[in-house]
């Protein structure tokens, strides 16, 4: 029978939903919100199971009812607990303005989407029937009653746009209160239509295409209209292909002529930019057109992927890399018993459409990166990091592009659920703003796992498979969700990008996976595995089939959400939470009976074998044929063009005073977004779920006193005291000026986060390692972009060769542009270059890890490093530049303030700046003694924060902020007090030690030649007090501890 | 219950539980032999209320997402134990068996009406997820779990953590609780709006403990959030532990 359900808080109670939107619609429609009187939230479900009125009944009463709490609404199918009415009007009754003026605004999935709710209600329901309900159906959607007698349908209908709902993957419903009084809404047939049900279609069919005689304008048309995102080179490649006789003849044997729709669609996905990397595999020209010629950089690059990234690795070579750039994610040892892996992905294109389906997709699905590497790791740890557009931009927001804040409260959302609801801490991650990704936010999402390095009598991390072993599809079902996803970001945004590209995540389908998947590989049940993602089966038994040499692929009995999907569907499907499996035919009955009794769905799809083709099969029919060679290794290889031009200009610098303008300088750029506070955010991730957190995102003496840490520790073993640091450098700022700076930055301050918080470095046995994702605008045809490519790889490869870190895994994203219209006229956004490097290292023994966080007054304060800091290209010139974009001036005209202070001069004296320079040698050498591989003080250091955004004062405040102490800092004589202060650079550290052990410490700098400054001391006041001396004795500036910590906090701005 | 089995402790896993881990090592270091077991294969065993007093004499909920915490938190997981299970948990305590929810499985045990059927648990106040540590102080001396223990620190990490109690009861049930010795454990301050601060629930024999904060994510000192303030502390154990080694005691005595 079909029932419609409405389950609302009770009136005396709070009812967080609606508080929750009604602050949305008070930051992002404040005109709106003040017609807005009252509501209340209302989760709505739709069911139909086939059963009788009587067992409905009671079903529906354990499922829904919450006696204490709820009111719950089912027509005239319950007596409702509710008022006289016993219906809606009993809470309208509750509205404080009478008579009131009410409006419904409801929801629900569109056709197709994901609705996991649904899928738990079918669960509830047969556990309380005690018995499996054959062809059930549910959706869930919420409603929310509002009252106010001055709301138009207009306001309504923009809150239901703008916040209520994401008409990609929902629909919207408004109800007057008519409508909502009368009880209509629950009649069986109008329940029946709102159940989303897709239809069944026809049967399913394969469509052809004969290559003969193709023109080149007829193969370009064919990849435009089926989204194949080929090029040119490529579809002749393909075209010779199939109208090659030696193909025409092999393809005959298995009854198949033309290239069928399913074949055009598996080479799409396996070259897509995506899965084949060819930007990142091409053969770059590089010119350098300016005067100071990097001589590293080759003029004829082979492949940017094999001469920096992979060089990097190869000139590092470490014993302890046991699997890199072949797997899921790259693999290293750990201790004798355990490895650990890492892999960080980026999911641009779907979270510009659906955040939270973005992010959440994102997490889940670089979990079973993890998941599929090897013979299985377990996730251990999360780190996430976003890019995203101010949430205050006021103007107008790009065509289909949803608003900053939506963005940002979607992804956090996906966080909520795709890492809290899998049990995996969430232990780093960073949010940065700009401009930049208004057309296109970036969605770093990274797991780290634990992988024993023998498993069931294995060796782990390799991967086998021998012909004969079963396809096996475990996890969620296939449906039209994520079709194209491979092809879709491998194009730029566009008006007409799919919505069937977008997908939805299932985080407790795929717990149940994990967990089964986790037993299994101890049980021996399988031989390997690998995740489907991107390009779904194609490119899971696509890659895997290399292993054996061939595969047969029969997705007859794939198991489906709906009926109808056609072949060449079903193969490229992304919808989530499913794994590929090479399973051994003796274990097959094994294997799918603990699969059942663990509530896992399985097909098996076929065979691997040797038959040197990936074929697919559907219905007893050959619906594909290729030959493996060909799909791997047939796609023509891109060749590009670069030349770099040198940095566009350089900033102009002008004296100013410190004392006059310092102090509004310093707080300006405490709140700057990308600065302040982003407690709000981290707080709503679960940082320490597994019991192994060690050094938090914040250091937290008590609540509501926080400074961040610089990267996350975990004790991944109960029974060791090891530990391992993740953390992460990203500088974007610099690219404008050049990308190669921009790389090295970013290397330099994943090392010095992991290294603040204790990870060893510098010992033979030391595992630091990093994983590179690039994001870039499209550098195809665009000679100035690719050498900013050629730059940041080459500038990763030289900093972390001089570090001796090897690259372990990595990812790039090169279609990051909005193509569309901004108010009706074209408009093109390109991202920033963006560079994400991120850290994982061990910690020798956790009870000597550090925190950012200033300890006891009366210690002293150091600058650790070569503090050679300078303001060009820092926080300070991008807040310059941002002022006069707002203006209107020209960004080329920015000036700079410089002051070098001496005790002789009255006021300072213009300095001359210069870009921050790298010095790896002296970094070595400093790093090493922080990580333990020279000297023994390390351990006397009480705090360890580095200097990055926003310079060393930037850091020192943060220090200070948890424990409310102050920082009495005198500016060293000579140095220009604005770049000291304000300035940013490489190697620098902020450090604090008590009186006596800091004689101990400079000692020990001065044997092993590390650079340090004395800066100042910890003071019990709460207060910066900056102090320097000039021709006219003391200057100094002081800013309270209050003032610091609003602007650092920035409350109202976020939420 | 035989000597030999005494300090055997049930730790259900399965269906989006995700502290199973940490829970288990915690009844490990407080000296439980553990057994982490899938909620299915106890149901597909069939594994009446009489076998579960016979082996074990600790059963844990640990916290986590069961069923992705869709239309409320825990009461999927309420249904499939008592619908698949049918443990009557007042029973079990009586004969001796303690029983911990910790979070999510503190959710649960709401949901199967052992505190009560005039009392629920909902989202939090500011209507959205919370990963804080809060200071919580033990109420009364009728818990077991808590006996001895002072106030300490631990982590709250829930969206649904608020208790709520029927608004026409509530004079009555703030009695019963109050006879009883109920409400167990306090928050300091209230992170999430719950009633009278209530951080944990036992039942009326003080062997059923319920809370949200996590005590199995403090047993080791090095989890706290400002342990690098007092690093001489390191390698001690986390004030989280004693809430396990009062039930390791209790388990013991009661043989």
């Amino acid at each position: 029978m079909f029932v419609r359900v409405e389950v609302a808080v009770r009136p005396e109670f709070t009812d967080p939903g609606i508080k929750t939107f009604l602050r949305k619609v008070e930051l992002v429609h404040p005109e709106i919100y003040r017609k807005l009187r009252w509501g209340r939230w209302i989760d709505v479900y739709w069911i139909d199971i086939d059963s009788t009125r009587e067992r409905m009944i009671s079903a529906i009463s354990e499922v829904f009812q919450d006696k204490v709490l709820n009111w719950l609404f089912t027509g005239n199918l319950i007596p409702s607990a509710a008022g006289s009415h016993g219906n809606i009007e009993d809470l309208m009754e509750h509205a404080p303005e009478r008579p009131g003026v009410f409006w419904g605004l409801e929801k629900r999935y569109r056709t197709g989407v994901t609705d996991n709710v649904g899928r738990t209600i079918i669960e509830a329901f047969e556990i309380v029937l005690g018995e499996k309900v054959k062809s059930a159906h549910a959706s869930s959607g919420s409603m929310i009653l509002i009252e106010g007698p001055k709301l138009t349908e207009d306001d309504l209908s923009l809150l239901a746009r703008d916040l209520f709902c994401n008409e990609l993957i929902e629909s919207w419903t408004l109800l007057s209160e008519d409508e909502l009084r009368k009880s209509g809404r629950f009649y069986p047939d109008q329940v029946k239509r709102q159940i989303a049900r897709p239809e069944n279609k026809a049967r399913a069919h394969v469509e052809i295409f004969n290559f003969e005689r193709m023109t080149e304008k007829q193969l370009d048309d064919l990849s435009f209209t089926r989204l194949l995102a080929l090029n040119n080179k490529e579809m002749k490649a393909i075209q010779n292909y199939f109208v090659n006789p030696e193909t025409q003849a092999g393809r005959k044997e298995l009854g198949l002529n033309f290239a069928t729709d399913v074949e055009l669609e598996v080479l799409a996905q396996t070259w897509s930019e995506h899965c084949k990397h060819k930007i990142f595999a091409a053969k770059i020209d590089y010119k350098d057109s300016t005067k100071e010629k990097k001589k590293n950089i080759p003029t004829v690059i082979d492949g940017l992927f094999k001469s920096a990234i992979v060089a990097a690795t190869e000139k590092t070579k470490r014993p302890w890399l046991i699997s890199v750039f072949d797997d899921n994610a790259g693999i290293i040892g750990f201790d004798e018993e355990d490895a650990v892996c890492i892999k960080v992905e980026t999911h641009n294109s779907p979270s510009a459409l659906d955040p939270y389906g973005g992010s959440l997709t994102g997490i889940v699905g670089v979990n079973r990166d993890i998941l599929g590497v090897g013979r299985g790791a377990k996730p251990i740890f999360n780190t996430d990091v976003f890019c995203v557009a101010p949430l205050d931009y006021t103007k107008t927001i790009p065509d289909r592009i949803l608003h900053p804040r939506r963005i940002l409260e979607g992804l956090r959302r996906g966080v909520e659920h795709g890492g809290n609801k899998s049990g995996i801490p969430t232990v780093n991650g960073a949010v940065l703003f700009d401009n930049s990704y208004l057309g296109k936010p970036l969605v770093f999402c990274g797991t780290g796992g634990i992988i024993p390095r023998m498993t069931a009598g294995q060796v782990s991390h390799k991967k086998e498979i021998i012909p004969g072993d079963a396809i096996v599809m475990i996890g969620g079902r296939i449906g039209k969700d994520g079709i194209h996803g491979a092809t879709f970001s491998s194009m730029a945004m566009d008006e007409f990008s799919p919505q069937s590209a977008v997908q939805l995540g299932d985080p407790i389908t795929q717990k149940r996976m994990s967990d089964f998947l986790l037993e299994a590989r101890e049980l021996g049940l399988f031989r390997t595995l690998t995740d489907n993602g991107a390009g779904g089966l194609s490119s899971s038994v696509g890659e895997l089939a290399r292993l054996s040499g061939g595969a047969r692929l029969d997705v007859t009995n794939a198991k489906t959400k709906y009926m109808g999907l056609k072949p060449y569907e079903l193969v490229v499907s992304e919808s989530q939470e499913r794994m590929t499996l090479a399973v051994p035919q003796e274990r097959l009955d094994y294997f799918l009976a603990f699969a059942e009794r663990r509530g896992v769905e399985v097909s098996v799809l076929g065979e691997f074998n040797a038959s040197g083709r990936f074929d697919v099969v559907f219905d007893n029919k050959y619906v594909a044929s290729l030959n493996l060679e060909f799909l791997h290794k047939g796609c023509p290889r891109l060749e590009l063009k670069a030349e770099w031009t040198g940095i566009k200009w350089n900033p102009g610098f002008v004296e100013i005073s410190y004392d006059t303008e310092a102090r509004k300088r310093i707080l300006e750029i405490l709140t700057r977004p990308n600065i302040a506070s982003k407690e709000w955010l981290i707080r709503q991730y679960d940082h320490e779920v597994q019991g192994t957190s060690v050094i938090k995102p914040l250091q937290t003496p008590s609540p509501g006193m926080t400074t961040p840490n610089d990267a996350g520790v975990i004790k991944p073993k109960s029974s060791s005291w090891m530990g391992l640091a993740v953390g992460c450098g990203i500088n974007p700022k610099l690219s404008e000026f050049d990308t190669y700076l921009m790389a090295q930055s970013a290397v330099d301050e994943a090392l010095r986060n992991i290294l603040c918080v204790g990870a060893e470095y510098g010992t033979d046995d030391s595992i630091v390692s990093m994983c590179d994702n690039f994001c870039w605008p499209d550098p195809i045809n665009d000679t100035y972009k690719t050498a900013q490519l050629v730059r940041a790889g080459f500038g990763v490869h030289d900093a972390c060769v001089a570090l001796g870190i090897p690259l372990i895994s990595g990812k790039d994203s090169m279609k990051n542009d909005y193509h569309g219209k901004i108010g009706g006229q074209s408009a093109k956004i390109s991202v920033a270059p963006t560079l994400l490097m991120t850290a994982m290292a061990r910690v020798s023994d956790i009870r000597n890890c550090r925190t950012a966080d200033f300890k006891v007054p009366g210690d002293r304060i150091y600058l650790l490093g070569p503090g050679n800091m300078s303001l060009m290209g820092s926080e300070y010139q991008v807040m310059q530049m941002d002022r006069l974009k707002e203006r209107g001036g020209d960004v080329a005209q920015v000036a700079l303030p410089s002051s070098v202070i001496t005790s002789q001069n009255p006021t300072g004296v213009l300095g001359k700046p210069e870009w921050p320079k790298p010095n790896w040698e002296l970094a070595k050498r400093l790093y090493a003694w922080i990580g333990g591989a020279m000297g023994k003080k390390q351990t006397l250091l009480r705090s360890m924060h580095d200097v990055s955004e926003g310079g060393s004062i930037i850091s020192i405040i943060e220090s200070m902020l948890a424990r409310k102490l102050g920082a009495q800092i005198l500016v060293p004589e000579g140095t220009d007090i604005w770049a000291f202060t304000l300035g940013e650079g490489f190697h620098s550290f902020i450090v604090s030690a008590g009186d006596s052990e800091s004689q101990i410490l400079e000692a020990e700098w001065k044997e092993y030649q590390i650079p340090f400054t004395r800066v100042g001391a910890v003071t019990g006041t709460g207060d910066l007090d900056i102090r320097w001396y000039t021709g006219d004795g003391e200057k100094k500036i002081v800013i309270s501890y209050p003032e610091m910590l609003a602007a650092w906090r920035k409350d109202g701005y976020w939420e | 219950m035989s000597p030999r089995l005494a300090a055997r402790a049930l730790v259900l896993t399965g269906d989006g539980i995700n502290c199973e881990v940490e829970t288990a090592d915690a009844l490990r270091l407080a000296g439980f032999k553990t057994d982490i077991r899938h909620l299915n294969d106890v149901i597909a065993e069939n594994f009446p209320l009489d076998a579960l007093s016979e082996y074990y004499s600790l059963l844990a909920l640990p916290g986590g997402f069961s069923f992705g915490d869709d239309l409320a938190s825990g009461r999927v997981l309420a249904l499939k134990i008592q619908h698949g299970l049918k443990w009557n948990l007042a029973t079990f305590s009586e004969r001796g068996g303690l029983v911990i929810g910790i979070c999510n499985g503190f959710q649960a045990l709401i949901r199967m009406g052992v505190f009560g059927k005039d009392l629920t648990i909902s989202q939090n106040e500011q209507g959205k997820f919370v990963d804080q540590w809060t200071r919580v102080t033990p109420q009364g001396n009728k818990c077991v779990w808590l006996k001895g223990v002072g106030t300490i620190d631990l982590p709250i990490r829930h969206g649904e953590g608020r208790i709520v109690l029927s608004s026409a009861t509530k004079i009555e049930t703030l009695n019963r609780f109050e006879r009883h010795g109920q409400i167990c454990l306090k928050y300091e301050t209230n992170p999430n709006g719950s009633e009278e601060r209530i951080a944990g629930l036992s039942d009326i024999t003080g062997r059923i403990f319920g809370l949200m904060p996590h005590p199995e994510a403090f047993v080791r000192w090095t989890a706290h959030p400002d342990w690098t303030a007092y690093p001489d502390r390191a390698s001690s154990p986390g004030q989280g532990l004693m809430v396990f080694e009062n039930a390791y005691k209790a388990a013991r005595d009661s043989n």
